[in-house]
């Protein structure tokens, strides 16, 4: 296993080093191709915003995109799978074989109008069945094998690996209060639950000589507090330059009142206010339903409902922009083929992924279909067909522009979808 | 109610020292409480290391009358489910009035509880089981945390599993009230094995995880209506009666509950559950890469006690642990409901009573993202500093709003800042500050910042002070427990 840079990279991160960050980054940048990127407003590359959404618990992807031509779905969940098109509650046709839940609406026009693409049967080559330890793998870019010696996360390695985008501090934000592993050790990273309330605490008289002394104390501590600290002050006066309050959607787009609502708004909000974001992450979890799932009119109806207009808001909100960014939304496996006694579904294996944005092949259910033919199931679970690394590595390349997939899925040698092109 | 006053106590010398100088009971108290005050620092001092901590390790003998009094005026705390249920009869929203009673009593306990150690062990088992939910889980969690968290924190670990394996909040938590012989529901078998004993990477297969999961179907609640609502109860008619093999061990068919009960036995007493708990339990108090010798020896008293969980911890918090990790030097972050409360404790800050204020700064702990029983995920909140050590900003935002008087719930009196800066030379009140905040453990570096802020405003009022208190409770120093 090949060393971690990640160490080498906080230590460029510190306060004093941080704008020499980017002559550090200057051997991998080669790697990167820079053609096909105006010069942003703040001087730098105008590169894409990679936005991840990470649908922790396991979302039940037979519930959402259904497989509605595939038979063994009713025979394996006589109480819980979406009826066929035209049967009452039933699924909103796609291709003749697969189907929308009808609570996932918000997703048919992104669909239909090319701008949405789903990735089915896709997933991790981990067979673990375990929450945790699927995260930490995915999050990781590689199978969790006793000899992994990697810490960093497969987005913090992007990073590392390409020139930034802009000369501000805030190369990617976690909306969430925790820094996701997915994000460790990536060079300028914060997470901000909330970027709209971000501002420096308390007297503002005494407010410079107390920046200072902050400042100064946490340069010379360890890592992450030193980067962070020096990026969240220089953070405080950038976001301050995006309006959020005055914030107007485009197109007449209305974001669901919702948490997630909240975060894609404010994510298009940054990308249109040009403040070099490249990576903008989310955990939207509560997706583990193994009990009383109610994929029609239950707790996953209920989410898909506010995912799906969260999403359809955010791909309105941008449309004519959509070389501003790639969304990806993924889970860290899907659920068991069969239903349980609980109305509900345990751990399983192939699940869902959407992908939207610059490049992507919309319309289309990507992906070969194992079906869910007895002799076709793996341990009673959809077998996975594709590995994520691979939608992955085309979002990476063909959408954002470039990375150095060696380093950040290693091992790995992906194979072409045409998911995104 | 206001903390004890600390101006009568006197603290060591040398409150300008770096923290390389090895002072095992200024650790100690540290590692061993929501934060440090001059007043508990002074009691371990005088009582000796492992005085104070085997008194700390039988919380019984601490008198606490102060805080029960107080909690006794939150009469839910006390009530069965069925109580509960008649309290709230018909009311709208009655599960999150009760979440919110449950997290500020939380914050009451870890702030002003005499019986420190004991609530950094909630802590401890209130993530390691955590349970978290709206609806009826918030009744049900309101017993779990008093029968199963509480009662258990510094007992027996194979009780403690075996009171949350019969919990209703766990049973509801994770699904397997309704896991039936027909269906067997893996939720709680899975997480049983992965979290709460062996681990991943112990060995066991999806075989075991279904084995388990047949084994416990028939662990259920009683329904809403029965005299005995969420209790546990036993149900033969949806357990699975045939054989089973869990972890490679024949369990032969007809045992009904008693199934059940030999799984966690096997899973208590296995060698992967001491290994995991005596890491996990070093890395809570000690440091994020404990010494291999020190979770040995951790896991070999586990063993040796039959999961004695005070002797466990006794072994965690020795001199020889200390010795071996230079745990003195090794820097563990608070994380942030730990700072909260840690700030308030030792600027010497008051915590309102009332379910309203205590609220107030539950929202506070909820907007640092960190708000008790507010995990979603089993696995409960993380303990690591990758997790935690980018977000500064709402420490500081927390810091300054206490000092400002801008939380409702926790006032710091001027009282407190007197006790800190009267009588002290203007050239050293960052220096009186460390030593009232932490017993001297801030860096010459912090403490100089301090200073030079002090030094740069015009005047030395309580203003000032509010504002250099709120600054050293922002610095790194503050931040490690």
């Amino acid at each position: 296993m090949k060393k971690d840079h990640s160490c080498e990279e906080y230590e460029h991160l510190s306060r004093r080093g941080f704008l020499g960050a980017s002559a550090a980054a200057g051997a991998a940048s080669l790697l990167f191709p820079r053609t096909a990127f105006a010069q942003g407003a703040r001087g730098g590359l105008q590169r894409p915003c990679l936005v991840g959404i990470f649908l922790r618990g396991a979302m039940d992807g037979l519930s959402v995109v259904v497989p509605h031509g595939d038979a063994n779905l009713y025979s394996l969940r006589p109480s819980l799978a979406v009826p066929a098109p035209g049967a009452a509650n039933g699924a909103l046709d796609l291709d003749g074989y697969f189907g929308l839940n009808p609570n996932a609406s918000g997703l048919l026009t992104p669909f239909q109008s090319g701008g949405l693409a789903f990735v089915h049967a896709c997933g991790s080559p981990d067979p673990t069945r375990s929450h945790f330890d699927a995260m930490r793998s995915m999050e990781l870019g590689q199978p969790d094998q006793p000899a992994t010696t990697v810490t960093s996360g497969w987005l913090a390695r992007h990073l590392q690996a390409v020139s930034p985008a802009g000369t501000g501090p805030l190369r990617a934000i976690a909306l969430d209060p925790l820094l996701p592993r997915v994000l460790a050790m990536a060079p300028a990273t914060l997470p901000i639950p909330d970027p709209a309330n971000f501002a420096f605490p308390g007297n503002p008289a005494s407010a410079s000589a107390r920046r200072a002394a902050i400042d100064n104390a946490y340069a010379r501590t360890i890592a992450p507090l030193a980067p962070a600290a020096a990026a969240s002050l220089d953070s405080i006066d950038l976001l301050d330059t995006v309006d959020f309050t005055a914030y107007t959607p485009a197109n007449g787009a209305v974001y669901p009142a919702s948490k997630f609502g909240a975060v894609l708004r404010n994510t298009a909000a940054m990308i249109k206010a040009d403040i070099g974001l490249e990576v903008a992450h989310h955990d939207y979890g509560g997706w583990d339903h193994h009990d009383e799932q109610g994929p029609l009119d239950g707790k996953l109806a209920g989410m898909l409902a506010d995912l799906s207009a969260a999403l359809e808001a955010f791909h309105l909100d941008m449309q004519g922009m959509e070389d501003r960014y790639v969304l990806y939304a993924k889970s860290e496996f899907g659920r068991r083929a069969a239903e349980n006694g609980s109305g509900g579904t345990d751990h399983g294996s192939g699940g869902l992924m959407m992908v939207m944005g610059r490049g992507v092949q919309g319309g289309q259910v990507h992906g070969a279909w194992p079906t869910l033919a007895p002799a076709a199931l793996d341990e009673g679970d959809l077998r996975v067909e594709t590995d994520y690394r691979d939608v992955l590595a085309e979002v990476l390349t063909a959408g954002i522009g470039g990375t150095d997939l060696g380093h950040v899925f290693e091992g790995h040698t992906p194979t072409p979808l045409g998911v995104v092109l | 109610m206001p903390l004890p006053p600390s101006t009568s106590i006197s603290v060591p010398v040398g409150g300008d020292r770096p923290p390389l100088l090895r002072d095992d009971t200024l650790t100690l108290v540290h590692r061993a409480t929501f934060g440090y005050t001059a007043e508990e620092h002074a009691r371990a001092t005088a009582m000796g290391f492992e005085a104070w901590r085997d008194e700390q390790l039988d919380p019984a003998s601490i008198d606490d009358s102060q805080l029960e009094a107080q909690l006794a005026a939150i009469p839910y705390l006390g009530m069965s489910v069925a109580e509960l249920a008649a309290a709230f009869a018909g009311q709208n929203g009655a599960d999150n009035e009760l979440r919110r009673i449950l997290q500020g009593a939380r914050l009451l306990r870890a702030a002003t509880s005499k019986r420190q150690l004991l609530e950094r062990m909630v802590e401890f088992w209130t993530d390691h089981f955590n349970i978290y939910g709206d609806g009826s889980i918030a009744f049900l969690k309101v017993v779990d945390d008093r029968e199963v968290v509480r009662r258990h924190a510094l007992g027996d670990f194979r009780e403690l599993l075996g009171a949350s394996a019969k919990s209703g909040a766990m049973l509801v938590y994770l699904d397997n009230a309704t896991s039936v012989a027909a269906a067997p529901n893996e939720n709680y078998s899975r997480e049983l094995m992965e979290l709460h004993t062996l681990g991943t990477g112990a060995g066991y297969t999806e075989q075991d995880v279904q084995e388990v999961a047949r084994c416990l179907t028939g662990w259920t609640i009683y329904p809403p209506g029965h005299p005995s609502v969420g209790e546990f109860v036993f149900n033969p008619s949806t357990h699975d009666n045939g054989a089973k093999v869990v972890l490679g061990q024949s369990i032969a068919a007809g045992g009904g509950q008693q199934d059940g009960e030999t799984v966690l036995d096997l899973l208590a007493f296995h060698p992967s559950t001491a290994r995991r708990l005596a890491e996990k339990l070093c890395v809570f108090f000690l440091s994020y890469d404990p010494p291999s010798a020190t979770v040995d020896r951790v896991a070999a008293v586990f063993t040796a006690t039959s999961g004695d969980i005070a002797e466990t911890v006794r072994a965690v918090l020795s001199r020889q642990s200390f010795r071996e990790g230079r745990v003195w030097q090794q820097l563990k972050l608070r994380r942030p409901m730990h700072m909260a409360v840690g700030a308030i404790r030792s600027a010497g800050g008051t915590l309102s009573t009332s379910p309203q204020g205590l609220y107030e700064l539950v929202a506070v702990t909820k907007f640092m993202g960190h708000a008790p029983f507010d995990w979603p995920a089993p696995n409960g909140y993380p303990d690591a500093l990758g997790a935690w050590g980018a977000n500064l900003l709402p420490r500081w935002t927390f810091a300054t709003a206490l000092l400002d008087d801008a939380i409702a719930g926790a006032t710091v009196p001027n009282a407190a800042l007197l006790a800190i800066f009267s009588g002290v030379a203007p050239s050293r009140r960052a220096g009186a500050l460390s030593r009232h905040l932490t017993g001297g453990r801030m860096t010459p570096e912090d403490v100089a910042e301090v200073q030079a802020f002090i030094d740069s405003q015009s005047t030395f009022n309580g203003d000032v002070a509010r504002e250099a208190v709120a600054l050293a409770l922002s610095l790194p120093s503050t931040q490690w427990i």
